[in-house]
């Protein structure tokens, strides 16, 4: 190996590890950035001046590029964890690349303006690593230690997380989790990897100066990403080693030559991102497919977990015959929670008062009410069924109690503590959650990684503990792993457990929905309009399933338009018009009033 | 990597006064960058109205609007300073490739990505692709030096101690007047309804007739002419340069975030807004650091404002 190949090798090298570091944030986490070239640079910049100016050792310097790279990204990307996203992001994280590649060259004093500074080559126990040869293994070193804890990350209960995110960060939310966070997080960590990278680089080029850390260089990591597959690191790889290992070629070209080789290559790249995009914009490699999925195929970890049979196609998984006497004999499902952590009982506060206590909730749009002062209790283990015609208000109450809208005025109560205005995640940690009409299922990940991503208590889920304790949150992993299982062997979808959502049918997915919201280990659910859209072949199976959750325990509270389903389930029926409660009782009460039945089946 | 062979000031101030180092505001210099404000700000507001067009009707993130801006420059020299062509020529040359451009970007790529349902990541990622290329075929054919117009005339006018010079004046004029066209276009004219209509809702327009694909197609154009417009009244008083089109346009998109994303007066005040403020910070920061100034105005926006300073409040 000369050094001229050596050279090349650690430019691709270098591709490498910003591409999977940005993969992080755009393939798992769904976010964009037009800035990695610059958190490069603040590496770079960082490293040479804390070295330069303060005399800090080559070591200590690489930490403080990666300090500074993660602490700007976290700041630039308090807009995003604030739900701004798409276009914004992508403006941005541009302007900030623009601006901060301007003032490398505007701060003169500091950065040496257009020209740069020199940084010292690197001395590592008095041995020094100067030529290109030397310094391949140390950016050798870099680079997997890059794709490890991308990968590490990209494969923890974290990284589902952020799938979770990318897919519907509403319905992460509403599972209880925390999203601000990790969004902020998954920002710092790519951008830490990058200054990492380009701390190393400082020392290796020894040179640094603004031309390297431009707009194109981001351009070209993306299309990079974009080539091997968004959300694919085997991917990331071989587009680095095409697009990177491009320009030897090119300038040895006759008509091309040094001078226009830079050109060239990104003409070619632009070229690719227009034709993948309109063409291919899965790239390569599609998300999924790569070295990881064929080590899991050999080495048979699918089969980690007890496997029971498959349902016929077609058919709702039953939860019929296994509604008798089986209940404690599934793992880790807490039946009632009452006394439970924050959430404690009041006093004198009787189970016929209700677990959730709504007062005079309303809320408009514009000058209409959708609700207009409901009082409304649910009854602990009782399944209380909210009806009315469309646009009486009963899904806004779910959105309402468990934070997704502020109400305008009224109070909500769980087990006694006011939980009016607190965010979704917090209600549904504090033991409510709720369904969605249309599922929201996380469509590209697998079933076992829908139910497993609401398990609560995950340490996996905090990057510190992932780093701090690793082996702890692989253990905690596995029984995660066995608590979604066991849900999805309640509803008999144990088959289908690394099977992804969008390849089911409807009606698997209003189940899968269901062991979801059971997985949250929240004692009431709030189900909306769960047989809606599903074959009535299998609607007896689902109402089977919802008295199951009861019989487990659980207060549940139901929006549904058959009365079929209501005179199956409900215990108590609350009857709504326009955004008021007009009538309550059993659902024999309230057909018996022919006012009522006229009103639901009039229009 | 190389260092690029040219770092272009990305925010370039009208005969700049120095900024003042002392605590007093010199009065002058205020009055003199509040022109200069005026002047950049009618640049961006154009600009920003050319964009908000187009994104506003077709949703695209069209960061090759910088490869139009470009290229419009690039024709109009070519066209003046190789072919020998009049300045009004040289100018409607101009204008003609941006449309050209625009329309081709339309019909060969956006419309067929459309048609394979593509997402608007993919769409953006595309343009992105096309405004690299662009700027890289241009510095291989025209190299990175900056070229500019030979023989337009300026005069410098004064008021008082304060200068401005006639293509400033121009810059002014036309650009307003552009703006104020377009607005009575899209509100007297029934292409400018049918506009408003896809804007609005693009399913519903449909379901009364208009058709989809000719509006976005209409509004490539016109986004395209007027950013066109702009490029050359910035062409006729400075140098072009293969990246030239970057910074004015990410100023231009910036502009239209801030206005509030729905609305063409907004994105004209936007970009109004951010003209003023770039210049009026030379009382205080050096010309290099006007850019951190619209930056800054982004991100607190952003932060706190995320529908922008004039759209309606998400419900």
């Amino acid at each position: 190996m000369n050094d001229y190949v050596a050279d090349i090798i650690i430019l691709i090298l270098i591709y490498i590890s910003l591409g999977a570091s940005l993969n992080l944030l755009m393939g798992y986490a769904g976010q964009f950035s037009m800035a990695q070239a610059v958190f490069y640079g603040i590496g770079a910049y960082s490293a040479g001046l804390l070295a330069v100016n303060l005399g800090f050792s080559p070591l200590l310097s690489i930490i403080g590029a990666i300090v500074i790279a993660f602490i700007s990204a976290g700041i630039l990307a308090l807009p995003a964890a604030k739900r701004v996203s798409g276009e914004y992001l992508i403006l941005l994280t541009l302007a900030f690349q623009i601006v901060v590649n301007q003032l490398m060259n505007s701060m003169r004093d500091l950065t040496g303006g257009p020209y740069g500074f020199t940084v010292p080559w690197l001395t590592i126990f008095g041995r020094d690593f100067i030529t290109p040869v030397e310094y391949v293994p140390l950016m050798a070193l870099g680079c997997l230690l890059v794709l490890l804890v991308t990968w590490g990350i990209g494969e923890s209960p974290f990284g589902r997380l952020l799938k979770g995110i990318r897919e519907d960060e509403t319905a992460v939310r509403a599972l209880g989790k925390n999203t601000v966070v990790s969004k902020l997080l998954v920002f710092g960590i790519t951008a830490g990897m990058a200054g990492f990278i380009g701390g190393l680089s400082a020392y290796y080029y020894q040179y640094i100066a603004p031309g390297t850390y431009n707009l194109d260089l981001s351009i070209f990591i993306v299309s990079i990403i974009v080539l091997g597959g968004i959300g694919n690191l085997t991917g990331t790889i071989i587009g680095a080693i095409i697009l990177g290992g491009m320009r030897p070629f090119l300038q040895n070209v006759d008509f091309i030559g040094d001078e226009n080789s830079y050109s060239w290559q990104a003409i070619i790249y632009g070229m690719a991102l227009i034709l993948l995009m309109m063409f291919r914009p899965e790239g390569l490699l599609p998300e999924g497919m790569g070295f990881g999925s064929l080590w899991r195929r050999i080495s048979g970890r699918t089969n980690a977990f007890p496997i029971v049979a498959i349902p016929p196609p077609g058919a709702l998984p039953t939860a019929k015959g296994r509604v008798r006497g089986d209940e404690l004999a599934l793992p880790n499902i807490v039946v009632g929670r009452a006394g439970d952590a924050g959430v404690a009982p009041t006093a004198g506060f009787a189970a016929t008062a209700g677990i959730v206590r709504i007062e005079d909730l309303a809320k408009h749009f514009g000058g209409i009410y959708a609700v207009n002062g409901v009082d409304l209790s649910l009854r602990e283990h009782q399944i209380t069924a909210l009806i009315g015609p469309n646009g009486a208000g009963k899904t806004t109450i779910f959105n309402l109690i468990t934070g997704v809208l502020k109400p305008d005025r009224g109070r909500v109560f769980l087990r006694g503590q006011e939980i009016t205005g607190k965010p979704p995640d917090e209600v549904a940690k504090l033991g409510m959650a709720r369904s969605f009409q249309d599922t929201r299922l996380f469509r590209r990940l697998t079933v076992l990684e829908n139910v497993a991503m609401a398990v609560p208590h995950q340490p996996g889920e905090n990057v510190a503990a992932l780093a701090l304790r690793p082996f702890r949150s692989r253990r905690m992993e596995a029984e995660t792993l066995a608590k979604a299982m066991g849900y999805l062997e309640l509803i008999e979808m144990a088959g289908k457990a690394h099977e992804r959502v969008a390849n089911l049918g409807y009606g698997e997915q209003k189940v899968v929905a269901i062991a979801r919201l059971l997985a949250t280990e929240s004692e009431v659910l709030l189900l909306d309009e769960p047989t809606s859209g599903i074959d009535p072949a299998v609607l007896d199976d689902m109402i089977a399933l919802v008295l199951r959750l009861k019989a487990l325990g659980r207060t549940i509270c139901v929006v549904e338009h058959s009365l079929h389903v209501v005179s199956q389930l409900a215990d108590h029926v609350v009857f709504m018009e326009d955004g008021r409660v007009t009538a309550e009782g059993t659902i024999a009460d309230l057909t018996s009033q022919p006012r009522l039945v006229e009103v639901y089946f009039g229009t | 990597m190389q260092a690029s062979p040219l770092q272009p000031t990305l925010f370039p101030r009208l005969s700049g006064p120095q900024h003042s180092t002392s605590l007093v505001i010199d009065p002058q210099l205020v009055a003199q960058l509040f022109v200069s404000g005026i002047v950049i700000g009618s640049r961006y507001a154009l600009i920003a109205v050319s964009f908000g067009i187009i994104y506003s009707t077709t949703r695209i993130f069209h960061l090759a609007h910088a490869a139009t801006y470009t290229i419009a420059a690039y024709a109009a020299v070519v066209a003046a300073n190789m072919l020998g062509a009049p300045l009004w020529l040289s100018l409607l040359f101009g204008l003609l490739a941006a449309v050209i451009f625009g329309a081709l970007m339309e019909l060969g790529m956006y419309r067929p990505m459309r048609r394979r349902s593509a997402t608007k990541l993919a769409m953006f990622l595309a343009s992105l692709g096309l405004s690299i290329v662009a700027s890289s075929s241009i510095q291989i054919i025209f190299g990175p030096q900056n070229l500019s117009l030979q023989r337009v005339s300026n005069a410098t006018y004064f008021l008082g101690n304060i200068t401005i010079t006639a293509l400033n004046i121009a810059e002014i004029v036309v650009g307003w007047t552009a703006i104020a066209l377009l607005l009575l276009f899209m509100r007297r004219t029934q292409y400018g309804r049918a506009i408003n209509a896809v804007r609005t809702n693009a399913q519903v327009a449909m379901a009364v007739g208009i058709s989809v694909d000719r509006i976005y197609l209409l509004v490539m154009v016109i986004g395209s002419l007027l950013v066109g417009m702009s490029s050359l009244l910035f062409l006729m008083g400075n140098v072009v340069f293969p990246t030239m089109g970057l910074a004015p346009i990410l100023v231009g998109f910036i502009a239209v975030f801030l206005g509030g994303t729905d609305s063409i007066p907004g994105a004209a005040l936007g970009g109004l807004v951010l003209g003023l403020a770039t210049s009026l910070s030379g009382i205080w920061l050096a010309g290099d650091f006007a850019s951190v100034v619209v930056f800054g105005i982004l991100f607190i926006v952003l932060v706190f404002r995320p529908q922008g300073l004039l759209g309606k409040a998400a419900v």
